[in-house]
C-alpha cells in the first residue's frame, strides 16, 4: 500500500515549514546579515541559504510525487506555492549593482556594439546617403529645401542660425535648461522608438533613421546656401558625435530586431527575437547614455555663442575620436568571451 | 502535465512545472488605462509646482514628462512586487517567463517595445498578439521573455471537510480517486444541495446510503457526507 496523503503531510510537513520560515528570514534580512551559518544550531534559528537550497529540492521532489500520486488539490497547491517561491529566490540574479553598470559600461556596450557591424553599416549609410544626396541638392538648389521641409520649418533654421540667432545658437527660444528637458524629451524618444520600430521587419527603423538624415542633409545644405554655414557646423560638431551615433545605433539595434523576425535562421522566430533583445539591449543602454550626453551637451555648450568656432571644432573632433575610440577599441580581445554570456 | 485553462507551465532545474497564471487583455488594459491616469495626475501636480521654479522649471518639467512616460514602467517593475500602480491594484506583476524575477535588461525590452505594441494605432499589434497567444504575451513581452500573471493565488479547492471515514464500494481507479478528493476539496464553496447533486453521480462508488461503519444507520444519509467521509478515507484516514 502506498504511502496516504495524511501519512505524507505528516512525515515531511515539518520540511516544508522550515523552508517557508527559511523563505521569510531571506525575505525580511539583508543579505549581509545572514552569514552566520548556512544550518541552525537552534531550533527556532531560521535556517541559513544553504539549508534553504537543500530544503528547496526536498520539497521539489514531495511537489513531484504529490502531483505523480494525485494527492488532494490543497496539499499540492501548497507545495507548488512553496516550491514556485523558493524557486524564485534561489534563482534570482545577483549580479545587479554598481560593479555590473561598470562591466556593462566598459564591456558589454562596446562589444555589443561591434557585434553589430553589418547592422551598423547599414543604419549608417541609410544614414548618410539621404544626407549627402539631399544636401547636395539643397546646396544646388536651396529651394530643394522646401520638397523636404515646409517654409514655416525653414523660417525656424533660419532664426536658430542666421545673423540674428544671437547669444544662443540652435534655438528660437527658451534658456539653457528648458531645451536640456526638450532635447532630453525629443531626442531619447525618437532613439527609443526607432528601435522599437525595428520590431516591423526593420522596415520602421530604416525609415526613422533615413528621415533623420534627409532632414540633417536638408539643414545643412540649406544654411550653407545662406552663409550661415560656420554658425550651424560649430554649432552641431561636438553634439553631434553622440547624437548621431546614437540614432545610428538605434537604427541598428531595431534592424537587428528585424532581422531576427525576418530570417531567425535556425531557430524558432521567437527565440529568436529574444536572442536579439538579449544581444542588443548593451546598445540600447549605450544610445540611451550618449543620447543624455548630447543632450547636456547640446543644451549647455553647443548654444553658448560666445565660444570661439574654433574652439568648438577642436573639442568636436576630440569628440567624435572618443566616441569612435570607445565604441571601436573598449575592451577589444574580450568580445567573444563577452559574448558568449548568453544568459538573461 | 498538460492543463486545459490559460495555466503557463515554467519547468525548473529540478525537474518541477511551476504554474504561471498570464493575465489576458482585459485586466492589463485596465492596468494601462489606471497608470495612464495616475501620470497624468503626477504630471499635472508636478507641472503646476515647476512652473512657479524659475528657470530649471519648464526644463525639470519635460524631464519629468519623458520620465513618466519612459521611465515609470521600468522602475516600478524593477521594484518589489514587478509591477506598476495599475497593475499592482488589478493585482497583476511581471515576470520572466521562467517563472523568475524580471530582469532589468527584460524590464528595459518590453518597456520600450511598447512603441511597437502600440502601432499601427491603439495597441492594435499588442491586442492582436495577446489575443492570439495561449500566453497573452504583447510583442513587447514575446522578445524580452516576460509574462504578465496573477499575483495572487486562486484556490479553488480548500482542505476536506471533517467526516468519520466510509470505504468506497467499489475498489477505485486514481482517476476516480482524484474526481471525489477533488469534489471533496471544494464542498466548502458550494451549497451543500449542489454537493449532494455532485456527489450522486458517483453513487456506485459511495457506501450505500443506510451504511454506517459496524452497522446499519437509521436515516439515510446524503451521498454529500458520504463522499466526504470516502474522501476521508482515501486521504489515509481509517
Amino acid at each position: 500500500m502506498a504511502m496516504t496523503p495524511r501519512q505524507f503531510e505528516a512525515r515531511y510537513e515539518p520540511a516544508w515549514v522550515e523552508l517557508e520560515r527559511g523563505l521569510n528570514a531571506l525575505d525580511a534580512g539583508r543579505p549581509s546579515r545572514r552569514k552566520a551559518g548556512p544550518f541552525p544550531t537552534d531550533a527556532n534559528e531560521a535556517p541559513g541559504a544553504a539549508r534553504v537550497a537543500q530544503l528547496y529540492r526536498q520539497c521539489c521532489e514531495h511537489l513531484a510525487l504529490a502531483r505523480e500520486r494525485a494527492y488532494p488539490v490543497h496539499l499540492v497547491a501548497r507545495l507548488e506555492a512553496l516550491t514556485a517561491r523558493a524557486h524564485q529566490r534561489i534563482y534570482r540574479r545577483h549580479d545587479f549593482g554598481l560593479s555590473a553598470l561598470r562591466h556593462l559600461a566598459l564591456h558589454r556596450a562596446p562589444a555589443a556594439v561591434r557585434a553589430l557591424r553589418w547592422h551598423l553599416l547599414v543604419a549608417t549609410l541609410v544614414f548618410v546617403l539621404p544626407t549627402i544626396v539631399v544636401g547636395v541638392a539643397t546646396w544646388l538648389d536651396p529651394h530643394f529645401v522646401l520638397t523636404v521641409v515646409d517654409a514655416k520649418q525653414v523660417h525656424q533654421f533660419d532664426g536658430m542660425y542666421g545673423p540674428q540667432a544671437g547669444e544662443h545658437l540652435g534655438r528660437t527660444s527658451g534658456d539653457d535648461w528648458t531645451m536640456f528637458g526638450f532635447y532630453i524629451m525629443n531626442n531619447v524618444g525618437i532613439a527609443f522608438r526607432c528601435f522599437a520600430a525595428g520590431l516591423l521587419l526593420g522596415v520602421g527603423s530604416l525609415f526613422m533613421v533615413g528621415y533623420n538624415g534627409l532632414l540633417a542633409g536638408a539643414v545643412a545644405g540649406f544654411l550653407v546656401t545662406r552663409g550661415d554655414s560656420e554658425r550651424f557646423f560649430s554649432f552641431v560638431v561636438t553634439h553631434s558625435a553622440f547624437e548621431l551615433t546614437a540614432i545610428v545605433l538605434s537604427g541598428a539595434a531595431g534592424l537587428k530586431l528585424g532581422h531576427a523576425m525576418l530570417a531567425p535562421g535556425r531557430l524558432t522566430r521567437t527565440q529568436a527575437l529574444m536572442r536579439a533583445a538579449r544581444e542588443t539591449s548593451p546598445v540600447v543602454f549605450c544610445f540611451t547614455v550618449m543620447l543624455f550626453i548630447a543632450a547636456a551637451l547640446e543644451a549647455f555648450w553647443s548654444s553658448a555663442g560666445w565660444i570661439a568656432p574654433g574652439v568648438k571644432y577642436a573639442v568636436g573632433a576630440c569628440c567624435w575620436a572618443l566616441v569612435f575610440a570607445y565604441l571601436g577599441l573598449q575592451g577589444k580581445g574580450h568580445d567573444a568571451t563577452l559574448l558568449e554570456d548568453r544568459t538573461r | 502535465m498538460t492543463t486545459l485553462d490559460t495555466k503557463l507551465l515554467a519547468e525548473t532545474p529540478e525537474g518541477i512545472a511551476i504554474l504561471l497564471r498570464p493575465a489576458g487583455a482585459v485586466p492589463r488594459g485596465l492596468a494601462y488605462g489606471l497608470d495612464l491616469f495616475i501620470r497624468f495626475v503626477v504630471w499635472a501636480v508636478a507641472a503646476a509646482f515647476l512652473a512657479r521654479v524659475k528657470g530649471m522649471g519648464t526644463g525639470l518639467m519635460l524631464i519629468s514628462a519623458f520620465a513618466l512616460e519612459w521611465i515609470y514602467p521600468i522602475v516600478f517593475e524593477l521594484l518589489p512586487g514587478a509591477a506598476t500602480p495599475g497593475k499592482r491594484a488589478m493585482g497583476l506583476q511581471v515576470m520572466m517567463d521562467t517563472g523568475l524575477p524580471v530582469t532589468p535588461s527584460a524590464a528595459v525590452t518590453r518597456n520600450l517595445l511598447r512603441v511597437a505594441d502600440f502601432m499601427p494605432f491603439m495597441f492594435a499589434f499588442g491586442l492582436l498578439s495577446m489575443l492570439l497567444r495561449a500566453d497573452f504575451k504583447r510583442l513587447g513581452d514575446v522578445v524580452a521573455g516576460t509574462v504578465v500573471v496573477h499575483a495572487d493565488q486562486v484556490r479553488l479547492a480548500g482542505a476536506l471537510p471533517e467526516a468519520e471515514p466510509l470505504a468506497p464500494r467499489v475498489p477505485l481507479t486514481r482517476a476516480q480517486q482524484v474526481a471525489i478528493l477533488h469534489l471533496a476539496g471544494r464542498a466548502r464553496r458550494l451549497t451543500s444541495e449542489r454537493v449532494d447533486e455532485l456527489a450522486a453521480l458517483a453513487e456506485n462508488a459511495l457506501p450505500p446510503p443506510d451504511y454506517a461503519p459496524g452497522g446499519v444507520s437509521p436515516a439515510p444519509i446524503r451521498p454529500g457526507p458520504r463522499l466526504a467521509a470516502v474522501a476521508q478515507w482515501l486521504m489515509g484516514q481509517r
